[in-house]
């Protein structure tokens, strides 16, 4: 233990730093490679595990089982959302973010995405559909969903 | 054989430590448990296990920088990426198996020196969730909460009052940091940061390293004549923890599973008769309800009317969070847990100063690795 310690505050220095892990590629997988090639066409992957099928899609299954690659479709719902306002630094974001768990039915898990709604309408349980890009600008990343909007 | 705390020791609970490094901070922590303990780690500890994340330090490789801190040095150190109270568990279970009788278990964490906090939150999700802006990577919480409150009927305003009490509670804390005295009004109508949360309701970080020293009940009372004793640890990782998607929404799993666990081993039957007080998961409002519920402290759709009664209050049935909670005394990455722990273990001790209970005899302390992960623990102490 130190006996004295400094308080005044500029006494103090500060070494600066850099963690080097900026620059990184990910290895998309066997699933990932899938999910891109799929998201391009303008589908949406799910796994089929035991009887279930789970999205987004993993090689491996809850139960440790290799799980099938299925293509997903239906009536998506919001099973539940936030609106963001500031980030962690305390700056107000331009404009809220809408988030939210969209749910297929007859599905486990779901997607994480945007919401094109007003703040003040959205709902646990409102009918959405997601918007793709055009095709010839995908890139067989999850933003080739622009976003989900209201089914109308 | 039981399993006893003998010694704690602290530095910092401060929203900025600027004087010291994080392994000065880990120093003083170690240097002050061992004089509470009336140990010498070079001669008393069979080992070190110390709760951190290459993330949270700034290094790579950091096990490599424990052991010098804590007195470890050729010694068995070893590191547990989580939470401090997965590190009790590690130490509680290794004292069980009869060939360790005294363990140290530290954690610390200095997030006033993260300077990028936001962007090591984002990278901990999946690189393929990861090409979205979320806009605050915190956001799961706030999926979580809108999805508890419509599964048990809490209202923001349960939300709020959970706040109320943690940070005016704090004004008696003196490691509360970041208590303050609100009315309910001004956390209701303060502006949202996620959607249903205020600022208010979300914890602020503060700079600590906590060390805290267990040894077998034989050792115990060689060293000291005030332990408090473990009855129990359990800790879990639910499914949704590779792919947030498949988490149980507005559902802590995680902390059911990890409750059962320690209370199987503490012969806890019904915790709310069991037990005198409880620290658990504030460092966002709904998680406290969240988290009472799946510890069975109050039922679906009764903790959020229990809460309204006072039940949870100091002078209620069952205080939950005396200490004032991670709202008022901030949370501290991998050390949040042990933050928790240490303030249930002054309790016992009759040591808490301003927030001490009358009657402070058996607790659950339990807590999440927080934001993104799904992983809970769940420890019960006793002081006889």
């Amino acid at each position: 233990m130190s006996l004295w310690k400094k308080g005044r505050i500029v006494d103090i220095r500060h070494v600066e730093g850099k963690m080097e892990v900026e620059e990184y590629i990910y290895t998309p997988g066997i699933a990932g490679l899938e999910l891109a090639k799929a998201l391009i066409e303008g589908k949406i992957l799910g796994v089929k595990c035991d009887g279930k099928v789970y999205i987004p899609a993993k090689t491996f299954c809850p139960d440790f089982t290799r799980g099938e690659l299925v293509e997903v479709e239906g009536s998506w719902t919001i099973e539940t959302y936030t609106i963001i306002y500031e980030d962690m630094y305390g700056r107000k974001l331009e404009k809220p973010q809408i988030i939210a768990l969209l749910k297929l039915e007859n599905v486990e898990g779901g997607l994480i995405h945007y919401v094109n709604v007003d703040p003040k309408t959205i709902r646990v349980g409102l009918k959405v559909k997601p918007v793709f890009k055009p095709r010839e600008e995908r890139k067989g990343l999850l933003t080739d969903i622009i976003y989900f909007t209201v089914e109308h | 054989m039981r399993v006893a705390v003998i010694g704690v020791g602290w530095y910092g609970f401060k929203p900025s430590v600027p004087e010291l490094s994080f392994r000065e901070m880990m120093f003083e922590a170690a240097v002050r448990a061992y004089s509470d303990a009336n140990i010498d780690p070079r001669r008393d500890v069979d080992a070190f296990i110390s709760c951190q994340e290459d993330f949270w330090e700034g290094v790579a490789i950091s096990d490599e920088f424990a052991p010098e801190p804590i007195g470890g040095v050729l010694r068995p150190t070893m590191t547990i990426t989580g939470d401090g109270l997965q590190c009790i568990g590690q130490a509680y279970a290794m004292i069980k198996t009869g060939a360790f009788e005294t363990i140290v278990v530290e954690a610390h964490a200095k997030p006033s020196d993260i300077l990028s906090i936001q962007e090591i939150y984002e990278l901990a999700l999946d690189p393929q969730l990861r090409v979205l802006n979320f806009g605050n990577p915190l956001f799961q919480a706030g999926l979580d909460a809108v999805a508890y409150m419509r599964r048990s009927g809490a209202r923001r305003e349960h939300l709020a009052l959970v706040a109320y009490k943690n940070k005016n509670r704090g004004l008696l804390n003196p490691r509360a940091s970041h208590a303050a005295p609100v009315r309910l009004e001004d956390i209701m109508e303060s502006g949202t940061v996620i959607y249903p949360m205020s600022r208010y309701e979300i914890a602020e970080f503060t700079d600590v390293a906590i060390n805290i020293v267990l040894a077998s009940e034989s050792k115990a009372k060689g060293y000291t004549d005030k332990p408090a004793w473990i009855d129990g640890v359990g800790w879990a990782t639910e499914l949704g923890s590779g792919a947030i998607e498949w988490h149980s929404w507005g559902r802590m799993p995680s902390m059911k599973l990890a409750a059962q666990m320690a209370y199987k081993q503490a012969g806890i039957e019904s915790p709310l008769k069991q037990v005198d007080f409880a620290e658990v998961e504030d460092r966002f409002s709904y998680m406290e309800l969240l988290t009472l519920e799946e510890l069975g402290l109050g039922g679906l759709e009764g903790v959020p009317r229990l809460l309204e009664s006072g039940y949870y209050d100091v002078k209620g049935g069952l205080p939950v969070n005396p200490s004032s909670g991670s709202l008022s005394l901030g949370a501290s990455l991998e050390a949040t847990g042990l933050s928790r722990l240490l303030e249930a273990i002054l309790q016992l001790r009759g040591e808490a100063g301003g927030v001490q209970l009358s009657d402070a005899r058996k607790a659950i302390v339990a807590s999440w690795r927080g934001p993104p992960t799904y992983t809970s623990a769940v420890v019960i102490v006793s002081s006889s």
